[in-house]
C-alpha cells in the first residue's frame, strides 16, 4: 500500500514554500512603477522648506526650480548667470539693477508672479527676526531693497553698491506672496516651479506632484517621492531593488555598480595653513607643507578615483579663478630642503603642529588626514591629527583664534556655486574675514577692487588675489576638487552635474 | 502598592525628572552653541550676537533654566531652531514610533524567551538547552548594525521577499523588528532559563509532580510564575534601553524614532529638541519602572507586603 505519510523532509519543504508564499504576499510590488513617478533617496531629512533657506544644501534640493524658483540661475559650466523669473537685467547705477520679469507666470495658488512678489521675498530674506539661512551669507552685509517700476519690471537697490546683484538674486527663492508668512517660516511653500508640495510627512517622505500651469516645459517626471536614508549602502540597495530611482551621496566603497555616478560637485577641499603661529609665520615651511603631500596616491584611494587635483579653493569655472595656478608638484627631497633652511635660520620646525579635521566632512575624511599626516611626518614635520565633530571643529576655523593657539593646520571644504569669487575670497582670506588666518594689505586692497569692480577688471582683481593666496603667500595645501557620486537607475535618464549638491532638478529627468 | 505608596512613587518620579532636567539643562550648553552651527560660515559677528540674544543664550544658566523650568510648566517646551516647530511636536511625532517598535520587539523576545528558557531548562544540558543556550548567546553578543545590513542584503536585495527599509504597512516592520529582537530574547533566554532551574529544584515542583500534574502544568504553572520575578526586572531594563531609541537600526532602516532625532539634535545641539527629547524619554522610562513594581506584588503576592 502506498504510503501517504509525507516524511519530515516533505513537512520541512511544506513549511518553506508556506512561509515564502507568506512573506512574498508582504513584498511591496516596487517594480511596478506607476506612470511618471520617481522615489529619489537622499541622505537626512530637510529641516525646512521655507523658501529663505535655501542656503543648505538639504533643504534647496527639494526646493530649488522644483517647488519654488529663482529670478535667475548659475550656468553649470561656465557660471555665468541665466534666466529664470527674470529674462533680463541691467545695471542703471552702481547701487541699482532694474529686472525685467517673465510674464504671465502663475504661484501653485494661482497668485500672479509680479514684481510686488519679488519684493516681499527679498525682503523676507532679510528679515532679522525669521533667520533665514541666506541672509548673512549670499546677501552679505549689504541691505537690499526694492522699487516697483510696474508689474513685471522691478529695481533691486542695494544700500552700498553692488556689481553681482544678479548672482545674488540666483539664491533668493521666491514663495508666494499670498501664503508664505512674514512673521515666521512655512512648512507648506508655494512657488512658481514646475512641482507642488502635495505633502511633507514629517520623518518619512516629502512629496511633489507636477504642477499644471507652469510656465515652462511640462516635466516627464509627474510624481516625485523624496525619502532618506542616513546608511549609504541603504540609499543604493533602494536603487538596486527598484525601489528608487535616484540615490544621493553613495559612500566611495559602496560605489561599485555601473549605476553609479561620479560628478564634480564644486566642493573643494583643502587645508587652511595658519599662518599666524610658528613655524608656518616661514613661507618656507607653508611651501614644504604642500610639497610633501603626494595628492596622486590619494587619488582611488581615500579620495574618489575621480577626483581631480585642485589648484585654489574655489573651481576653475568660477569667474574669478585662476587658470594659471597648477597643483603642487610632489617633491618631498625640496620639501626637507627647505624645512632644513628654515631650522637653520632658527624657525622652529619640530613644534608640534594639531591638524584639525571634521569628522564626517566627507567620506574617509579621518582616512585621508592619517595620510597627510603620515606624509607631513615623512619630511620632517611633527604632526598628530585631531579629528573633531561640527561644534568644536567651528571654534577652531571661526575667529577670535586664540593668541596662545597651537601651531595648527585646519581641513577645510568650501563650495561656490553662485559663479563669482566673492562668495568665497573674502570670509577666508581678507585680514577681516571670519575665517582668516592673514593680515596682507596687498591682498586686502585686490579683494576690495574685486569686489567693487565689474566685468574683466573683476576677475583680473580677483584672479591676481587668488595666485597672491597660493603662490605669494601659501595660505592653503589645496587639495582636491571633490566629487560626488549617485546611483541611478537605469530606468531614467539623468545627468547630475556641479549644481547637483545644491539642487536635483526633477525636470531634466527622463524615462527610458 | 497602595495609592498613597503609588502616589509618593510619582511624587519621586517627579523630583527625579526635574533634578534630571537641570543637569541636561547645564551639560548641553557646555557643549558649545547652537549658533554658529545655524548660521553660514561667513554670517557677520553682529549676525551670531543677534541670534544669540534671540535664544536667550547671553543669559546667566540660571536665568535660562528658570524661563525654561516656567515654559514647561505651561507645556511650552520651547521652539525647534532647525525645524522651526515646538520642539514637543518634533518629539512626540518620533516616539510613537520608537515605542511601537519597541513593544513589539520586546513582546515577542519576552513570549519567546519565556518558551524557550522554559524547555531548555525542564532539561538542563540537554540538546535542546545546549541549542537554545547557544543560540541565546550569539543573539545577544552579535551586533544588531550588523545583523540588520545582512539581513537588507539577503532579504530585499538577493531575494526581493522584503523592501530594504522605511515606515509603513507591516512588510516595512519584519526586518526592524527581527533585527532588534534578538538581543533581548538572547538576554531574557538566559535569565528565564537560570530562573526556571532554580525553581524546578523548590520542593513544591516535587509535591506537584507527586500530585500526578503533568509537565506542560508544571513548567508553565507551577515553575514559571516563580521564576518571572527575574525576568520581567531585566525585561523593565530592556524596554528603558528600547525607550531611548535605537538609533543605528533607525539610521539603517530609516525608521522614523527618537533615537535618529536626538543624534541629530546633539550634533545640530538643537537644545530645545534635546531637552523636550529627553524628558520625553525619561518620563516612559519612570512609567515602565512604576508598572514593573506594579507587576511585582501581581506576579508574586509575598512581595505585595514589602513594597
Amino acid at each position: 500500500m502506498k504510503d501517504h505519510r509525507i516524511g519530515r523532509l516533505g513537512v520541512l519543504q511544506r513549511g518553506l514554500t508556506t512561509a515564502s508564499l507568506a512573506l512574498g504576499l508582504l513584498v511591496m510590488t516596487s517594480g511596478a512603477q506607476a506612470q511618471g513617478a520617481l522615489k529619489v533617496v537622499l541622505p537626512e531629512e530637510p529641516a525646512s522648506l521655507d523658501p529663505c533657506d535655501t542656503n543648505h544644501s538639504a533643504n534647496s534640493r527639494v526646493l530649488r526650480n522644483n517647488v519654488t524658483e529663482t529670478l535667475v540661475n548659475i550656468g553649470t559650466t561656465d557660471g555665468n548667470v541665466v534666466p529664470n523669473l527674470a529674462s533680463s537685467w541691467s545695471q542703471t547705477a552702481p547701487n541699482s539693477w532694474r529686472f525685467k520679469l517673465r510674464s504671465g507666470v502663475k504661484f501653485h495658488d494661482g497668485t500672479p508672479f509680479n514684481a510686488a512678489a519679488v519684493a516681499t521675498a527679498l525682503q523676507r530674506a532679510q528679515s532679522e527676526t525669521l533667520n533665514c539661512a541666506i541672509r548673512g551669507s549670499k546677501l552679505g552685509t549689504n541691505a537690499y531693497t526694492t522699487k516697483i517700476v510696474d508689474d513685471l519690471t522691478l529695481d533691486i537697490v542695494s544700500r552700498d553698491a553692488d556689481p553681482i546683484v544678479p548672482y545674488r538674486m540666483a539664491v533668493v527663492d521666491i514663495g508666494s506672496p499670498a501664503a508664505t508668512p512674514g512673521d515666521k517660516k512655512t512648512l507648506t511653500p508655494v512657488g512658481t516651479g514646475p512641482y507642488k508640495l502635495e505633502r511633507w510627512t514629517k520623518g518619512r517622505e516629502i512629496v511633489l506632484a507636477a504642477a499644471d500651469g507652469y510656465w515652462g516645459d511640462k516635466p516627464a517626471v509627474r510624481r516625485a517621492e523624496f525619502v532618506w536614508r542616513g546608511e549609504s549602502a541603504i540609499r543604493g540597495a533602494m536603487v538596486d531593488t527598484g525601489e528608487a530611482q535616484l540615490a544621493f551621496g553613495i559612500a566611495p566603497q559602496d560605489a561599485t555598480t555601473l549605476n553609479d555616478k561620479a560628478y564634480l560637485n564644486a566642493e573643494v577641499t583643502f587645508i587652511r595653513i595658519d599662518t599666524g603661529v610658528a613655524p608656518f609665520t616661514d613661507l618656507r615651511v607653508r611651501r614644504a607643507a604642500n610639497l610633501a603631500i603626494d595628492r596622486d596616491s590619494l587619488i582611488g584611494s581615500v579620495f574618489n578615483k575621480n577626483a581631480t587635483k585642485a589648484t585654489q579653493i574655489i573651481l576653475p569655472s568660477v569667474n574669478g579663478a585662476s587658470q594659471a595656478l597648477t597643483p603642487w608638484a610632489f617633491d618631498p627631497q625640496q620639501a626637507r630642503a627647505l624645512l632644513a633652511a628654515a631650522k637653520r635660520d632658527g624657525v622652529p620646525v619640530e613644534s608640534e603642529i594639531v591638524l584639525y579635521g571634521r569628522l564626517g566632512l566627507y567620506p574617509n575624511a579621518t582616512e585621508s588626514m592619517e595620510a597627510v599626516q603620515a606624509m607631513l611626518a615623512a619630511v620632517g614635520f611633527n604632526v598628530r591629527v585631531e579629528m573633531m565633530e561640527t561644534s568644536a571643529w567651528l571654534k577652531k576655523l571661526l575667529k577670535p583664534f586664540s593668541p596662545q593657539r597651537q601651531a595648527n593646520l585646519l581641513l577645510s571644504q568650501h563650495d561656490n556655486t553662485q559663479g563669482d569669487a566673492v562668495f568665497s575670497i573674502g570670509p577666508k582670506f581678507a585680514s577681516t574675514g571670519n575665517q582668516s588666518t592673514l593680515t596682507d594689505p596687498a591682498l586686502d586692497a585686490l579683494i576690495e577692487l574685486g569686489t567693487r569692480s565689474t566685468g574683466t577688471a573683476r576677475r583680473d582683481a580677483f584672479r591676481q588675489a587668488f595666485e597672491h593666496i597660493e603662490k605669494t603667500v601659501v595660505a592653503t595645501i589645496p587639495l582636491f576638487n571633490m566629487v560626488g557620486t549617485m546611483r541611478v537607475s537605469p530606468k531614467i535618464g539623468f545627468v547630475p552635474d556641479v549644481n547637483t549638491n545644491n539642487e536635483i532638478k526633477l525636470r531634466s529627468i527622463t524615462f527610458r | 502598592m497602595s495609592l498613597n505608596q503609588l502616589l509618593q512613587r510619582v511624587l519621586q518620579s517627579v523630583l527625579t525628572l526635574i533634578g534630571l532636567m537641570l543637569v541636561v539643562f547645564v551639560l548641553i550648553r557646555l557643549t558649545g552653541s547652537p549658533v554658529n552651527l545655524f548660521l553660514p560660515l561667513d554670517a557677520s559677528d553682529e549676525m551670531r550676537e543677534a541670534l544669540t540674544a534671540q535664544l536667550g543664550l547671553d543669559q546667566p544658566l540660571g536665568v535660562q533654566f528658570g524661563r525654561w523650568f516656567a515654559d514647561a510648566a505651561r507645556l511650552d517646551l520651547g521652539a525647534s531652531l532647525w525645524h522651526s516647530r515646538p520642539a514637543a511636536e518634533v518629539v512626540l511625532e518620533a516616539l510613537p514610533h520608537t515605542l511601537a517598535l519597541g513593544a513589539i520587539v520586546l513582546t515577542l523576545a519576552t513570549l519567546g524567551a519565556v518558551v524557550v528558557g522554559a524547555l531548555a531548562a525542564f532539561r538542563p544540558h540537554g540538546l535542546f538547552d545546549r541549542l537554545a543556550s547557544a543560540g541565546s548567546l550569539m543573539g545577544a553578543s552579535v551586533p544588531d548594525f550588523w545583523i540588520a545590513l545582512m539581513a537588507v542584503l539577503l532579504f530585499a536585495v538577493s531575494l526581493h521577499w522584503l523592501p530594504t527599509s522605511g515606515y509603513g504597512g507591516a512588510q516595512y516592520w519584519v526586518l526592524p523588528v527581527a533585527t532588534l529582537v534578538f538581543r533581548p530574547f538572547g538576554v531574557l533566554v538566559q535569565i528565564v532559563r537560570g530562573s526556571m532551574i532554580a525553581a524546578f529544584t523548590a520542593p513544591y515542583i516535587r509535591t506537584a509532580r507527586a500530585k500526578g500534574a503533568q509537565n506542560r502544568r508544571v513548567i508553565f504553572v507551577h515553575a514559571l510564575r516563580n521564576a518571572l520575578l527575574p525576568m520581567v526586572t531585566v525585561a523593565g531594563d530592556l524596554a528603558a534601553q528600547l525607550a531611548g531609541g535605537v538609533t543605528v537600526i533607525e539610521t539603517v532602516f530609516g525608521w522614523p524614532g527618537i533615537g535618529k532625532l536626538m543624534i541629530d539634535a546633539i550634533l545640530q545641539r538643537d537644545f530645545a529638541v534635546l531637552q523636550a527629547g529627553i524628558l520625553a524619554v525619561a518620563a516612559v522610562i519612570v512609567l515602565i519602572n512604576i508598572v514593573i513594581d506594579l507587576l511585582y506584588p501581581l506576579i508574586d503576592p509575598r512581595v505585595r507586603g514589602q513594597t
